[in-house]
This record gives C-alpha cells, sequence and structure tokens, in this order.
C-alpha cells in the first residue's frame, strides 16, 4: 500500500489523554468502559460483547432514536491482534443480531462502501499519559464487480491527487 | 449519525457510476477534456446515447461541460470524485466525538481509579 492509499481510505486520529495505557486499554475492551463512550452521538450500545484474544469475535449493537422510532445497527467482527495495553486489531462489518454480515448496499449504504473495515489501536505510555493512534481502514472487499471498481477509481484518485497537489 | 446526509449525495453519485460506459467516460476524462464526438469513438454506441451517458454524469456533479457553443468539451468534476474515493472521512467526526466522549469518561473516572459500572 502507497501513502496515498492510506490518506484516502483510512482515518487516522492521534489523541493524548491524562490517562494510563492500561485504562485507555479497558475503554476498548471492557463493555461497560466502551458502551460509556462509543455512541456515537445520539445513540447508546445496548450490547456489547467482547472476546477478546486473537480470532475472538465481538458484537455491538448501537441503538438510536429517530422520528420513525428506535433504530438498531448491529456490527460484528474478529479480534486480529491483542498485545495488551499496547495494540489492538479488530474487524469491523455491519451484521444482524447473530453477527451474520450483511453487504453495507443491504443497510442502505453506498456502494462503495467496504463490507469489512479494520480499526487498529495503538496505545503508548507517555510519562503516565497516554499517546493513542486509531486507525479505522477499509479492507477492499474482493469480489470481481469490487475489483472493476477499483480499478476505475484508482485512476479517477490519481486524476484528483493530480489537481490538489496544483 | 452524521453520516445520513452525506449518504444520499453519495447513492446518487454511485448510481451514476453503476455503469460501465460511464466509468469509461470518466476515466478518459482522468487524461483530459473531450468533446462529446472523442468521448464516442471507443464505444459502438450513437451521439445522443452517449449525450444521455453524459448528462447523468453531469446532474451526479461528476462531469463539467464549457458553454463554448459548439464544441462544449467535457471536464471531470474532481470535488465530488475526491468526496467518494475518501469513504472513510466520512467517519473522522463520528470517531473525534467518540474520542472526546472518551476524555470525558475518563476524567469522570479520574477521582476513583476503580471500574464503576456506569451502564449509559
Amino acid at each position: 500500500m502507497t501513502d496515498d492509499n492510506v490518506s484516502r481510505d483510512a482515518v487516522v486520529i492521534e489523541r493524548n489523554f491524562d490517562a494510563s495505557a492500561d485504562l485507555v486499554w479497558q475503554m476498548w475492551t471492557q463493555p461497560e468502559h466502551f458502551k460509556a463512550w462509543y455512541g456515537p452521538t445520539g445513540a447508546t450500545v445496548p450490547v456489547a460483547k467482547m472476546d477478546v484474544r486473537v480470532g475472538g469475535t465481538r458484537l455491538v449493537c448501537m441503538k438510536m432514536e429517530t422520528p420513525g422510532g428506535p433504530m438498531q445497527m448491529w456490527f460484528t467482527g474478529e479480534y486480529r491482534e491483542v498485545v495488551e495495553n499496547k495494540r489492538l486489531v479488530y474487524t469491523e462489518s455491519m451484521s444482524d443480531e447473530d453477527g451474520n454480515v450483511l453487504s453495507p448496499s443491504a443497510m442502505g449504504m453506498p456502494e462503495g462502501h467496504p463490507t469489512t473495515t479494520e480499526v487498529t489501536v495503538e496505545l503508548e505510555d507517555v510519562g503516565g499519559r497516554t499517546k493513542m493512534v486509531m486507525t479505522h481502514a477499509g479492507i477492499p472487499a474482493g469480489s470481481p464487480g469490487a475489483a472493476g471498481w477499483e480499478m476505475a477509481l484508482d485512476k479517477l484518485a490519481a486524476h484528483v491527487e493530480g489537481q490538489s497537489r496544483r | 449519525m452524521t453520516l445520513m446526509t452525506g449518504e444520499e449525495r453519495l447513492s446518487e453519485t454511485f448510481a451514476a457510476l453503476a455503469n460501465s460506459t460511464r466509468r469509461a467516460i470518466l476515466a478518459r476524462l482522468a487524461d483530459g477534456e473531450a468533446n462529446v464526438n472523442e468521448l464516442a469513438e471507443p464505444f459502438d454506441l450513437t451521439l445522443p446515447a452517449i449525450s444521455k451517458h453524459i448528462k447523468v454524469l453531469e446532474r451526479a456533479g461528476l462531469v463539467a461541460r464549457g458553454q463554448r457553443a459548439q464544441y462544449r468539451p467535457c471536464t471531470l468534476d474532481a470535488a465530488r470524485l475526491e468526496e467518494i474515493s475518501a469513504w472513510a472521512e466520512q467517519y473522522r467526526p463520528v470517531w473525534e466525538a467518540r474520542f472526546d466522549r472518551m476524555n470525558d469518561y475518563l476524567t469522570q473516572l479520574r477521582p476513583q481509579r476503580k471500574t464503576d459500572k456506569r451502564d449509559d
């Protein structure tokens, strides 16, 4: 992957917290803590099942009130790397409440949305405070349709980048 | 969620892109502006058919057309393409808000370091 791909297909956010790496790790790995901040705004997290070990699965439910009544969205995934207090990598896909993966288009998301994304959390102790770098990246779906899409978009994206550098 | 408004606009753009001829037209325009005749060349399609595809791309904000009466070259509108190729950027505000809340929550926890259950 080139740097251009990373910047285009991932969100990278760095934050510093006045808390130990151990506590920030718990924010991600203990359901009761996770539910307290994950949101997003206006949403609650009634379910967060986390089997935090490599190959372990996760299932998260986000519930929000809409004018049409409460709406639930389920997300499932698998832990890929678990290095306590340092590094956590897990995948995320939309799913039903039993953890069966649903395609983003079935959920009304635009076609270009990757089916599976990957969240990487890196923690570093900086004199009692914690530096956290979170990377949320798309994983190419690999279906023939998606591949054609990628090729078409690569060329276009190269053009876009050429323009923004002018 | 913040995804909703952008989502509708994106659907419109993706609908325009869900056609191999239109994607090929865009790929051609990535090399530089072209008029309808030039765009039609590689295809076994009539000029009106090509014009129709261009109109769909125009409505979706992917292509802009010049105003010179006869020539009216088509150019790629990069802004919308940047938006769709950067799907991940939609998530940035969601994550930023989450980490604001994480920070507030950590601040609440600070006086008593034990794991108090807060279910909300």
